[in-house]
Order: C-alpha cells, then sequence, then structure tokens
C-alpha cells in the first residue's frame, strides 16, 4: 500500500544522515518540477533554535528515504553548494511553482487551486496528487497524470480527473492506481 | 553469557590492583560500525566522569566492573569522547529512526556479551533488533535497516 503526504508536512522535518545518526539540516521547502510531476530537490535550513537558512540544497538524487519523521541522506556531502546541483535545483524559477493554480479540465472544468501536493512516503519524491482547494470551499485531492499543460498560473488534467477527486488522503492511493490505470499509465 | 546496558548502569567500579571504589558505571561508549563497547564511562558531571578503555576492564561482572587500576581512568581525548561522556551518545533511550526516515520509538536496551565487549542486539520497545541492523548512531538518532519496513 502506498502510504501519502502532503508536501507541506515534509517542511521542518529534520534531514538525517544514514551513517552517522545526525541530524544536520531541516527542510525548509520543496521544489517542485510540475513537467516531471516530482521533486527535484528540497531547500534547506539550519538545524535548531533561531536558525536560518542553509545555502546548500538537497537534490533528490541524493535523498535516500523521504519518511514520516526524518528526511534519511547516506551522509552529510549530500548537501550541494547551489551552484554544483543541477540547475533546476540550484536556481529554481519561483514562476514554476504551481501552488495557487487553476486546475482546469480539458472540458475546461475548473476543479479549485492547488494548495499542496502529494507524494508517496518513502519514495524519492514521486508526485503522485494535488492537495485543491474547492471553488465551493474545502479541500480535496486529484491523482496526477503525466503532466499536461502548464502555464504558470493554470495546469490543465484530463476529463476523467473529475471523477477521482477525494476528499481525504485515505483511499486516495488507491484513487490515483485507478486513474493512472485508466488513463494507461500502469 | 549476556549482560544489558539497563542492568549494569550504576553497576561499582573497582581498581583490580587496589581493591578501591572508582566510582558507579554511568555509560557505555560504543563504535556503532564494529558493534563493539569501546570504553566505559565512571562517574558523571563535567569534571568528575572519566572513560575507561574496553581493553583495560579486566573483568566486567555481574556485581562489578573490575578495571586494571586506577590510572587506567583517562579525561576524554575529542569532542566525540566528551559527547560519549556526557551521554549524547547513549544508546539506551536514544531515538530509533528507520533508515526510510520513520520513526520506531526509542531504544529501551542493548544487549552485549560482556566477555568480548561485542554488542548483539539492541531493544526497541519490545522488539529485538540484530545489532547488525545498525547502520549510524548519532546524537539525533540511531539509525536501523529496514528490510520490511514499509516499501
Amino acid at each position: 500500500m502506498k502510504l501519502l503526504v502532503a508536501a507541506s508536512a515534509i517542511t521542518g522535518l529534520p534531514v538525517v544522515t544514514v551513517a552517522g545518526g545526525e541530524d544536520v539540516a531541516e527542510v525548509r521547502d520543496v521544489i517542485y518540477s510540475p513537467e516531471l510531476g516530482s521533486l527535484v530537490g528540497l531547500t534547506l535550513n539550519k538545524r535548531g533554535f533561531l536558525s536560518g537558512r542553509r545555502r546548500q540544497v538537497l537534490p533528490v538524487e541524493l535523498i535516500h528515504a523521504i519518511g514520516e519523521d526524518a528526511v534519511m541522506v547516506r551522509d552529510e556531502t549530500a548537501l550541494t553548494e547551489p551552484g554544483e546541483a543541477p540547475r533546476e535545483v540550484g536556481k529554481p524559477a519561483t514562476e514554476r511553482n504551481v501552488l495557487g493554480d487553476d486546475v482546469l479540465t480539458e472540458g475546461g472544468v475548473s476543479l479549485g487551486k492547488v494548495s499542496d501536493l502529494v507524494l508517496v512516503v518513502g519514495s524519492k519524491g514521486e508526485v503522485v496528487g494535488y492537495q485543491i482547494e474547492k471553488a465551493e470551499g474545502g479541500t480535496a485531492y486529484i491523482p496526477l497524470p503525466a503532466q499536461l499543460s502548464v502555464s504558470g498560473s493554470a495546469l490543465v488534467v484530463p476529463p476523467a480527473t473529475q471523477e477521482f477527486v477525494r476528499d481525504d488522503l485515505v483511499g486516495f492511493g488507491a484513487a490515483v492506481d485507478e486513474f493512472r490505470e485508466r488513463l494507461g499509465m500502469s | 553469557m549476556t549482560d544489558s546496558f539497563r542492568q549494569s548502569q550504576g553497576r561499582k567500579v573497582v581498581s583490580r590492583a587496589t581493591a578501591e571504589a572508582l566510582g558507579e558505571l554511568n555509560h557505555m561508549v560504543v563504535d556503532s560500525s564494529r558493534r563493539h563497547v569501546t570504553a566505559v564511562v565512571v562517574g558523571e558531571g563535567k569534571k568528575h566522569a572519566f572513560l575507561v578503555d574496553w581493553e583495560h576492564v579486566s573483568g566486567f561482572g555481574p556485581d562489578a566492573v573490575m578495571v586494571e587500576s586506577k590510572e587506567t581512568l583517562r579525561s576524554p581525548a575529542d569532542d566525540q569522547e566528551q559527547a560519549a561522556v556526557e551521554g549524547k551518545l547513549e544508546l539506551v533511550g536514544k531515538r530509533a529512526l528507520s533508515e526510510r526516515g520513520n520513526e520506531k520509538g526509542s531504544i529501551t536496551d542493548v544487549e552485549f556479551d560482556p566477555e568480548s565487549g561485542d554488542i548483539g542486539s539492541v531493544l526497541v520497545g519490545e522488539e529485538r533488533i540484530p545489532a547488525t541492523n545498525i547502520l549510524g548512531l548519532g546524537s539525533y538518532a540511531a539509525v536501523l535497516a529496514s528490510p520490511h519496513d514499509d516499501q
């Protein structure tokens, strides 16, 4: 079974080394690529009280695992100087942020605005859905296909998405699998 | 034979040479990659805690820990040892974190061979985990291999 978590729940998690058992940083924010439908990295804060931003970033390839209580890295060398990280991680384009984007079906129906990303726990940052703020109020979750088009202010999803909207994360994993099966993705 | 960290804590430490009581056993210092006790910490507090290297422990018995002599007590030599003396690397009570990033509770006890100093297993709650599953030990957590963790 897939365990799912909202990306916002990752912020503030400690970054812990597997080899050393040390908390070397803390997650500041996720860097997401809508085109890839995946996290590409994490920005970091220093650990502890009154801690500030850390210059280094954590590219997704160097993440050992994302868990419910910590982000695991092999050792401290995983923390990468922005200049040495892949471009989309070192210099993330802020306009690629999907938060606040309007989700439109191909049929022109607005499902709501993106308020969070839904990740698979234990993976290396696979994003399987979005949490949306519905126009009529309340939140819901929509599964993510291989991304269609993203403009910076809106994204377009297949009409079938509408059938797989769920109000909570329980059962959303199954909805994602079903949805992807329907689209012939798995 | 097996002894445990919890059972041995507070045990008196005695000089074999003079039969003098040197203090109480406070912490065990371990090398997590070798899964071995490397030293014992006698006494507590910044000025009153000393290390005795495992090779100078002449008999780790059920009633007393015998060390060769008072002269084998030494002060911490580096930051790592200082942290160990202050109990920051103490395994018992340490947060247990799976390598998948999920907390499994905390380590409640550590079982070791008092003859060799080899660590056999750690207890997380009621569960006994082979010491070979310890991947890393630091001030934040003991990281455990998770063969049957979620995915």
